[in-house]
């Protein structure tokens, strides 16, 4: 999918890679140790091509957290961890003296928090670098199958939408968690999020 | 300081195009007279050091290979006159502290006018 030209997929990838290192300021002060990050990778797929890109492979269920987002263009941004990595990382922010079976009982609160905080840096990094204005919902937290999550996808686009799927690794002390977040965006949308990064780029091209 | 000075050469580090044209042009806004390589990789900033070595650099730290910080601190011990800026999204202060015990100075992404100030701030003074 040719949406964005390699030179705007690494302008938009700058911008969640500030929105990450923001996020894991914010999460390496509540854990009380070191976030390590991997370098952020990008693409754009059809609504419909996002099950087998990214969910393929994937036979656990995921912790998802969404947002709507919305301002110049209206997004679903959707991050998804892993099922057993997201009570590790609940773990690590209640403090790890914690049995399993407590932290369950946080587990929804915790991650719709980690949610919160990783979607707003990544989004509050594009409202800065691109001089917009962004506002937010509540976020809403749930345990979903891979199979469901694709549904939702399919169902709440229409054919002409599209998925920016940001891949991002967020290392806790021992823990290695893997998080994809997924911004849904119509292609009107999409279009004027376009428009922004050439925006963005034409002081230096 | 005199406008015969020999131009500055600054060797910028960052795997992503956009940073490095970015921190390019709002240097050569200030200084059009320096001279400017670029390295996407830790590696192949070590391997343009020893094939020249810079008198400022500006250095990412996450980049494929190895990180930012590594190739820094190799490019210090060997050089420690170079004046390093660590110039990172990744603002935790784990981070900067590194920076700061081997010699760099730290500056936080975005690359902007405001962050390119403080980073030709730290290659001038007393220079």
């Amino acid at each position: 999918m040719n949406v964005f030209s390699d030179i705007e997929i690494d302008a938009l990838t700058e911008v969640f890679n500030v929105g990450a290192g923001r996020a894991a300021l914010t999460l390496s002060e509540i854990i009380g140790e070191e976030v390590m990050l991997s370098v952020p990778s990008l693409k754009v797929l059809s609504s419909a091509e996002i099950f087998p890109s990214v969910l393929t492979g994937k036979d656990g269920k995921f912790a998802t957290v969404s947002q709507v987002f919305s301002g110049p263009f209206t997004a679903e941004a959707v991050l998804l961890f892993t099922e057993n990595y997201a009570l590790e990382i609940v773990r690590d922010m209640m403090g790890s003296q914690m049995s399993i079976d407590d932290l369950a009982e946080f587990e929804q609160e915790a991650m719709s928090e980690l949610g919160n905080i990783i979607l707003n840096a990544s989004l509050s990094a594009m409202a800065d670098m691109f001089d917009i204005s962004l506002n937010s919902s509540l976020p809403s937290y749930s345990i979903s199958s891979p199979q469901d999550i694709a549904d939702r996808f399919v169902d709440n686009g229409s054919d002409d939408n599209y998925v920016l799927v940001l891949h991002i690794d967020l290392v806790l002390e021992k823990h290695h968690t893997e998080g994809h977040l997924i911004f849904l965006l119509s292609s009107t949308s999409l279009s004027k999020l376009v428009a922004h990064v050439q925006q963005y780029l034409s002081n230096i091209l | 300081m005199s406008a015969t000075n020999s131009s500055k050469h600054l060797l910028i580090v960052d795997d992503s195009k956009v940073s490095r044209m970015l921190i390019k042009a709002h240097i050569l806004a200030v200084h059009a007279d320096w001279i400017i390589r670029e390295a996407a990789t830790g590696d192949e900033a070590l391997q343009m050091v020893q094939e020249r070595q810079p008198d400022y650099c500006t250095m990412d730290v996450n980049m494929p290979g190895m990180l930012g910080t590594e190739a820094a601190e190799l490019i210090l011990v060997q050089y420690p006159e170079v004046r390093v800026v660590v110039f990172s999204a990744n603002i935790q202060e784990a981070v900067q502290s590194r920076a700061q015990q081997m010699g760099a100075m730290f500056v936080s992404k975005p690359v902007t006018e405001k962050s390119i100030a403080r980073a030709l701030g730290f290659f001038t003074e007393n220079a």
